[in-house]
């Protein structure tokens, strides 16, 4: 946090319902400690978010302040403008993400200041995630916090210490913002105060930081969603439908997604199943029935993996060993063995089928 | 894809489906949650419905998430109607229709009206307008009511839809009150085709059923005169579950008897699949805790509620003139009790170890004490 602004903001972007407790409570405490320190905040959630679904990123808001005006003049933003901090709380999100609200996809730095930190929980490593997370015009830094994504769900929270981690890491890499020992002393005064105190300082010092210079990554190919003005849309709020045989193509879901369903084509007995039972209607009939899978907008709910009668025929993988969303069947069809060769490839890189969701 | 050619779909009562329809009139790119299964129910709904179809839904995920942001899947025209008037857009419609088929403005052919609302939408505040058009002979139209058990869209408040002890925004469970979801969930297909003889059609079904489901809207549309079709949708966000366990959900519900699949077409009450197995007594149901300790919303549950629960399932089943659709006992108060003690049910009395609270809905029987509940 530079010294000039008097006011800075942590944004979480995390997993909608399966993370909205956990980025509760970071945001929460974050500004309890700082209130420890004279300083004043807000917690805040996207409008746009609300009401959340399962899986689709979201994101929440801690506004830290030296002073109440400043503090106002940010929280009456849209979204706070110094973002200091964006934690993210499952490393499929650094592929971008698109909100509930039409937005298009955005990089997941899209929001950061400069010489900002985009702290991500994650096992990779930095050039992993910098082969998704797109390039700056400034320089900015790239901690990780070593660790699984952490799911929960509405009403049983996943109490593994994610959430206190991950606000140590915040009190290291914004130096200032918010102090370890008033993180410290805000869990003390709660339940379970020498537990907290430990995660607190576990992810204090476990976090690594990894400077990236302006330049430095994916090639940055957002383009803001151009929003129709009140002259362009139809009267009466009409929208127009889709034609049969198409789908929404304003809005695609696969930054939903954490694990993708690949098919292992030979395997398949052409139930139908996984076509049947799809919520997001993503299964593509082939001439030689077999059932192609429409990866734009499949949110990878897992459903078709789990009907599948054949064992091993459907497996979600890993979104991040992707490269694109291109149906796979085509490759299929031109050379079985090679597609097998690429499945079995994505599966071990992916480190095996890995469906990772809450606890229930 | 190339935009295929429109097919509308061969409809006739009592044939069962054995080939899904490919045409998809409610299609990809909808901003529900991963493993929505009401978002399966429109599909099929639309599926079998055809593309000379007329949709309107009330107020709730089906209509936030899918027209929201100009942008929609449906390739149906659809329109959106008030929360709680899914019966009066479904009347006005079919009579709107009727009267520009009769003036020659459009062509006579048969075009299907559907309605759809939720369970809060259909279930709590709609009853009256669904009530006001089931009574009406005169037109054709259907009203699905996809039932996921609470207000989901607003992120999980309790309906009257809301299975007896699950956690929502309303009804949190704790320390001093484990149980705050007093009301055991109604049964809004069997009290409107108790109702309303003059409704043609009613059903109830499971999304984890897509061929059952689709059987009874195509009964439905093709009989004509009000009709009405309730599914049993499993919804990850409010019920707590990994979302590949949607489908599974719902198959379950129907395996433990919580879900009955039923029909009552002209008067004549049918079972279906699964639960026609159970009344036959060829099957037998799972117990209900397969079922229930799945979800996160009943985590809170002890031994003695998972219990309390299987004995109000066993008691549809096993008391209730017509199992798991109309209760209609021996008995003004339940089953008699095997000792000949008085015959006060349980449910009332709330007092005999179990969390049961009466309410007081409509039971005269119910002692002032019991209100308010015996703190679980």
């Amino acid at each position: 946090m530079s010294d000039e602004t008097s006011v800075g903001a942590v944004d979480v972007t995390y997993r909608g319902i399966f993370q909205k407790n956990l980025a509760g409570v970071i945001t929460k405490e974050l500004v309890k400690a700082a209130r420890r320190e004279d300083k004043v905040g807000g917690t805040v959630q996207r409008y746009g978010d609300s009401p959340e679904r399962n899986g689709i990123p979201a994101k929440q808001f801690a506004v830290i302040a030296d002073d109440m005006d400043s503090l106002r003049v940010e929280m009456t933003k849209y979204e706070p403008e110094n973002v200091v901090v964006v934690c993210v709380m499952d490393d499929t999100l650094t592929k971008g993400v698109e909100s509930w609200a039409w937005y298009g996809v955005r990089p997941i730095n899209l929001n950061l200041a400069p010489g900002g930190t985009l702290l991500v929980i994650s096992r990779r490593s930095p050039e992993e995630l910098l082969h998704w997370i797109p390039r700056r015009t400034y320089d900015w830094n790239l901690a990780i916090l070593p660790g699984e994504p952490s799911f929960g769900g509405l009403w049983v929270y996943n109490d593994d210490g994610t959430d206190y981690r991950t606000m140590g890491a915040v009190a290291r890499v914004t130096g200032g913002l918010v102090s370890l020992d008033s993180l410290i002393a805000e869990a003390g005064s709660g339940k379970d105060g020498d537990l907290r105190a430990a995660q607190l300082r576990e992810g204090y010092e476990s976090v690594t930081m990894h400077p990236v210079g302006a330049g430095v990554g994916a090639e940055d190919t957002y383009v803001p969603v151009e929003m129709p003005g009140w002259t362009q849309m139809r009267e009466g709020l009409v929208v127009p439908a889709v034609e049969v045989g198409k789908n929404n193509t304003l809005f695609m879901k696969y930054t939903t997604r954490t694990t993708r369903p690949l098919v292992k084509f030979d395997a398949c007995v052409k139930c139908q199943i996984c076509y049947t039972v799809c919520p997001d209607e993503c299964f593509i009939p082939t001439p030689e029935g077999h059932y192609d899978i429409n990866y734009q907008h499949c949110c990878g709910c897992g459903i078709c993996a789990q009907s599948c009668p054949v064992s091993g025929c459907i497996e979600m993988v890993d979104e991040t060993v992707f490269e694109s969303n291109e149906p796979l069947h085509s490759v299929f069809e031109s050379d079985p063995a090679a597609y097998e060769e690429l499945r079995a490839e994505k599966v071990a890189q992916a480190g095996g089928a890995n469906p990772h969701y809450g606890i229930y | 894809m190339a935009a295929q050619e429109l097919v509308i779909p061969d409809l006739e009562i009592n044939r069962r489906l054995t080939i899904l329809p490919m045409q998809e009139y409610y299609t990809s790119g909808h901003r529900t949650c991963q493993g929505c299964e009401s978002a399966l129910v429109m599909r099929y709904m639309a599926k079998v419905a055809g593309p000379r179809t007329l949709v309107t839904g009330t107020t709730g995920c089906m209509y936030v998430a899918n027209t929201s942001y100009n942008s929609t899947p449906w390739a149906l025209p659809w329109a959106h109607t008030q929360l709680g008037s899914a019966g009066s857009s479904a009347i006005g419609t079919a009579a709107a229709l009727k009267v520009l088929m009769r003036k020659g403005r459009i062509a006579e052919e048969k075009i299907n009206v559907i309605a759809f609302c939720s369970d809060g939408g259909g279930g709590d505040m709609g009853l009256a307008t669904l009530s006001a058009a089931l009574q009406d002979t005169r037109y054709n139209l259907l009203i699905l009511l996809y039932d996921n058990e609470s207000y989901a869209n607003t992120d999980i408040q309790a309906s009257g839809m809301t299975p007896w002890g699950a956690v929502t925004s309303f009804t949190p469970s704790g320390s001093e009150q484990r149980i705050t979801q007093h009301r055991w969930k109604k049964n809004v297909p069997a009290l409107l085709m108790a109702g309303h003889p003059t409704g043609r059609y009613f059903a109830n079904a499971s999304s984890g059923f897509g061929m059952d489901l689709m059987d009874k809207v195509r009964t439905a549309l093709d009989v004509g005169g009000p009709t009405f079709v309730q599914t049993h949708d499993p919804c990850p966000k409010g019920w707590d579950f990994d979302p590949r366990m949607s489908h599974e959900l719902a198959i379950l519900a129907v395996e433990c008897g919580i879900t009955v699949l039923w029909d009552c077409l002209e008067g004549e009450l049918r079972y279906q699949g699964l639960t026609k197995q159970q009344v036959e007594g060829k099957v037998r149901r799972k117990p209900v805790a397969d079922y229930l300790r799945r979800q996160g919303r009943f985590a809170h549950f002890v031994d003695e509620d998972i219990d309390f629960f299987q004995s109000r399932i066993d008691e549809m089943w096993e008391d209730w003139i017509l199992p798991g659709v109309l209760r209609v006992n021996q008995t003004p108060f339940g089953r008699l009790p095997v000792d000949g003690s008085s015959p006060v049910h349980p449910w009332h009395a709330g007092q005999d170890g179990a969390s049961g609270n009466g309410n007081g809905s409509g039971a005269a029987a119910a002692p002032i004490a019991a209100v308010g509940g015996n703190r679980g």
